[in-house]
């Protein structure tokens, strides 16, 4: 009966799954009629935005999942807890709410408002964008270890693990930030929401996803078998902020309820390599030299910050490509200086509109102006981030246990299977 | 759940079979879509050569059917091709859906990373390395930045065309692309461009310059002349002929001090020839151009000078005595490190582009038809700028950074004076007697609409997106809708126009020759704000800059401001 019960969030899940992509697919039996008779089809075609009521209703529901999940990891340190919330988040903000609203998708709404006075942000998505970043930091990741519908379904995937090297697992994690620096710069541009465009796992949720997209999700869940949260580590743009803000957390789980050993098993449990190890025989070095020391390296943080804004400047027409009027522009200049003829359905929308080239050029410069001023900044963010994650791994750090990284533990849990201090309550 | 191991074999099997099963249709599903995106269905050729043998025998119902049979044939496929696309989504999926669940089983349950690390690392020879390669990336980066800046500089847009600029620019007003009115410089004829709108607002709507209200300063003009005021930064140019001399004075806009004066005829090879021209016109119709470090002037005889904005001679040139009935008018412009010269003999028609620091002539193109008195405009279309040119009987333009003749329209002809106008989209040219037109620019160009209600003499139109003012001879205003040419207002005042009518703070200033500025708004309805007069005869133009107004009168040089 204990062994069935490990099993049950996953038939659970399975058969949601089932009913829930039989549900969608129905109208896929029924194709639209085509009406011959000058009927109109409503303009209509996506979901209906739900009312306020049920948009407060969904904060209420992330904000105990929330509650929950830091009660199960913090009090209760209960892994089986997790996995049921874990399943109950995938079927409320995934399969039923669709993936929508979603604090990864929000903070591109927020950067839209910051950067555009026409835009209001929904109330629901700010609160979505900030509500977990509270979490993060009163409980560390709490939000990633069981409320996201995207890292419930990779933890639930995920049970083999493999660890991979030490070097490309860094290489990988600087993903997410570049990532994130282009979303909050395509969303302030008004060019593009990549994340939502790009969201692997919406497909699952909506069952009307492009097919690339479906294909990638199906690959990503595969892969994520065995390099368990393969989004959460090296995609997740939101995982950056949360990253951050859990470093400051007031109380954060812990590996051992107690004194720690020092057994290592914890470092084997732990899939994320997201175990710092102790070093209580550590010898400091003498303060005099470890200062002037640390002085250099940190001002090598500054360094890369400028040179990356400079980086991002000078490329940003090209990175501007990504807004479809200055690509439409491109093309269209391409036509008029080189003869190759504008195909794109959108050349062919704009020569229809009756929209003059020279208002096309206008907002061209007026887009790759922008670019040419938000660049330089995510160029900043992006090199202080890799200075700052540098400068930490020369610095030396006493510890005594091993300890979960804050940054980049997910609160999942896993590694207290394997600490083999236990105590009664 | 305990499995034997004979279940987890099967397990296994069947795992397996679904991730290979899955991972085929993710290949199929991806190559479907390759073809979707690149194969047009209705493209076949074969659907093609029968539409074709269709188009020439129209009547043939037996062929009718046929191309319809294959259209729908062709459309079945490439929505069946989706149909499978769509299908194998699913496929895919509940394959993907078996390798987990059955992986989930076989695991059992979670274990421990099988790559468990042997050894515990060395925190500090990992530091060390750490600190090399902080060291390296900073390196890195920085080398990335520098060879970026050389390699994708040309990228870059330039700092006039970022939207920094057009931000800032809230008061000023968008024309045809490169004509970014300025508000505190106004460097051709009709300011920026020539093209006759102005930035800047809080100008003096009413003064006189008999009484002195609203005049900061009024001196005599050093020397007869017909050319405009230019001003960059706190100085201000025109130039002037009488008694044997021809210069360009620099004048201090803000107190109408005479700074200095820059002979037209002090070098080489100049000229001191007086060609016979119309009485009223003289040695200095054209007005100068500036930049941020020299003024030109061009003078009646052919004199070309170039004079830095402290007064020091730099260069000049003789171009060749001008044949003109009325005399040589074409005011000059500058595009980019060149200066442009239109210049209109009886005997030669020509544009050249001079160096602006050394005077050497880059280019020259001859121009065909009859000579006129306009000035040369420039402007941007399709993202191409070009200089535009009422020539008789063609319109021209040109790319002004090495002469190529761009296109040619038919335009106007009889007494060509008046400068073509352009916005956005169109250009616009008008000869006396003969007609106004409108034209879309380009080698495929053609005539919008044309008029020939009213017609300019010596005044240029102007012209926003919305809307074509233009004065007359005769002393009528008219506005005309830029787009469709439909005539919206229309008014007579007492006097002739010769001054172009200038866009300025939402307003359409037109000065005509008894010195009076009528004021109204640049609208398509006529609402005349003001009339203020100077109290002498006025044919130049007026400049526009800081608030202050500056208006050539026959005898005097006025700054008009409230302040």
């Amino acid at each position: 009966m204990k062994k069935f019960s490990r099993y049950a969030p996953y038939i659970i899940l399975l058969i949601m799954f089932i009913g829930h992509t039989v549900l969608y697919a129905q109208p896929q039996r029924f194709p639209r009629p085509e009406f011959e008779g000058g009927y109109t089809f409503p303009t209509h075609q996506f979901l209906y935005q739900r009312g306020p009521l049920w948009e407060y209703m969904d904060v209420a529901v992330l904000v105990i999942a929330l509650l929950a999940t830091a009660w199960m990891v913090i009090k209760k340190r209960s892994r089986q807890g997790l996995v049921w919330i874990s399943v109950f988040s995938l079927a409320y903000f995934g399969f039923y709410r669709q993936g929508c609203i979603c604090a990864i998708g929000s903070v591109q709404n927020l950067s839209l408002a910051l950067f555009n006075e026409t835009y209001a942000i929904p109330v629901s998505a700010l609160l979505f964008f900030s509500i977990p970043l509270i979490a993060a930091l009163l409980f560390g990741r709490v939000f990633c270890a069981g409320v996201c519908p995207l890292g419930a379904i990779q933890e639930l995937t995920g049970f083999r693990q493999l660890r991979i090297p030490r070097q490309v697992e860094a290489v990988l994690s600087a993903i997410p930030f570049v990532y994130l620096g282009l979303a909050v710069l395509f969303a302030a541009t008004e060019s593009q929401f990549i994340i939502c465009r790009y969201d692997p796992f919406v497909g699952f949720f909506r069952i009307d996803a492009p097919y690339t997209m479906v294909i990638f999700g199906s690959l990503l869940l595969i892969v994520g078998i065995f390099v368990n949260r393969p989004y959460c580590r090296y995609l997740c743009p939101y995982g950056v902020l949360q990253n951050i803000f859990s470093r400051f957390s007031v109380k954060h789980m812990t590996i051992t309820p107690a004194e720690c050993r020092n057994c290592r098993l914890c470092e084997s449990g732990c899939p994320y390599d997201a175990i710092l190890q102790s070093d209580p025989d550590a010898e400091t070095e003498r303060p005099a030299r470890s200062w002037k020391e640390s002085a250099i390296y940190l001002s090598v943080i500054p360094v890369i910050a400028i040179g990356l804004a400079v980086l991002l400047y000078n490329i940003s027409p090209s990175l501007a490509v990504v807004n479809d009027n200055v690509k439409l522009a491109r093309e269209i200049r391409l036509e008029k200086n080189e003869g190759i003829k504008a195909v794109s359905k959108n050349a062919v929308a704009f020569y229809e509109s009756g929209k003059t080239e020279d208002e096309l050029f206008a907002e061209e410069q007026k887009i790759t102006g922008r670019f040419r001023k938000g660049a330089p900044w995510v160029g900043l963010f992006l090199g202080l981030s890799l200075g700052i994650g540098l400068f930490r791994l020369t610095a030396r750090s006493v510890r005594k246990d091993y300890e979960p990284d804050r940054g980049r533990c997910y609160s999942c849990a896993k590694c207290m299977k394997f600490c083999p201090v236990k105590i009664n309550n | 759940m305990k499995f034997s191991e004979k279940e987890i074999r099967i397990f296994n099997g069947i795992s397996l079979v679904a991730g290979i099963f899955t991972v085929v249709i993710a290949i199929t599903m991806v190559l479907s879509l390759v073809q979707l995106k690149t194969i047009d269905p209705l493209a076949n050729p074969a659907i093609q050569i029968v539409k074709e043998q269709f188009d020439r025998d129209v009547n043939n119902k037996d062929l009718a059917e046929q191309v319809r049979a294959m259209d729908l044939m062709a459309r079945k496929a490439y929505f069946s091709s989706r149909w499978q696309v769509e299908t194998g989504s699913y496929l895919l999926l509940a394959g993907a859906l078996v390798f987990v669940v059955l992986q989930r089983l076989v695991a059992g349950s979670e274990k421990p990373a099988k790559s468990f690390r042997p050894d515990k690392p060395d925190i500090d020879a990992d530091r060390v390395k750490n600190r090399r390669f902080l060291l390296i990336s900073a390196g890195a980066v920085t080398l990335l930045a520098v060879i970026s800046s050389f390699v994708l500089r040309s990228e870059l847009p330039s700092p006039g065309s970022s939207e920094a600029k057009s931000d800032s620019a809230g008061k000023k007003v968008a024309t045809s692309g490169i004509n970014m009115p300025d508000e505190v410089n106004y460097p051709f004829f009709r300011g920026e461009g020539s093209s006759g709108i102005s930035a800047g607002e809080g100008f003096p709507v009413e003064w006189d310059g008999q009484e002195g209200r609203n005049i900061k300063w009024k001196i005599a003009n050093p020397k007869p002349g017909q050319s405009s005021p230019v001003i960059w930064g706190d100085k201000l140019f025109i130039t002037g002929a009488g008694d044997g001399e021809i210069a360009v004075y620099c004048i201090d806009k803000n107190t109408g001090e005479l700074l200095w004066k820059g002979s037209g005829k002090d070098f080489p090879e100049a000229s001191s020839e007086e060609p016979e021209s119309d009485a009223e016109a003289g040695m200095a119709v054209p007005t100068p151009a500036l930049n941020e470090d020299y003024v030109f002037a061009m003078f009646g005889n052919g004199n070309l000078v170039c004079y830095d904005h402290d007064g020091k001679f730099q260069w000049g040139k003789h171009l060749g005595v001008p044949q003109s009935s009325y005399g040589y008018s074409a005011s000059l412009v500058i595009y980019e490190k060149l200066l442009l010269v239109q210049y209109d003999s009886q005997d030669k028609l020509s544009l050249s582009g001079f160096d602006l620091k050394s005077g050497e002539m880059k280019w020259e193109t001859p121009r065909p038809g009859r000579p006129v008195n306009s000035s040369p405009v420039l402007a941007s279309f399709n993202g191409v700028p070009q200089l535009i040119v009422n020539g008789n009987p063609g319109v021209s333009a040109y790319d002004p950074v090495n002469g190529k003749e761009l296109w040619t329209l038919p335009g106007v002809s009889g007494d060509v004076a008046a400068s073509a106008a352009v916005n956005s989209s169109l250009v616009y040219v008008v000869a006396d007697y003969f007609k106004l037109v409108a034209l879309k620019p380009g080698k495929t160009g053609s005539a919008a609409w044309e008029d020939n209600s009213f017609t300019a003499d010596v005044s240029s139109p102007v012209a926003n997106d919305n809307f074509l003012f233009m004065t007359t001879g005769n002393g009528d205003a008219v506005c005309y809708n830029a787009q469709t040419g439909d005539t919206l207002w229309t008014t007579y005042f007492d006097n002739p126009f010769y001054a172009s009518p200038v866009i300025c703070d939402n307003k359409l200033w037109m000065l005509d020759r008894s010195g009076i500025m009528y004021i109204a708004e640049a609208e398509g309805k006529l609402k005349i704000i003001s009339k203020s007069p100077v109290g002498e005869h006025t044919d130049a133009s007026p400049a526009f800059s800081e608030g202050k107004i500056y208006i050539r009168g026959k005898q005097n040089l006025y700054c008009i401001s409230s302040k």
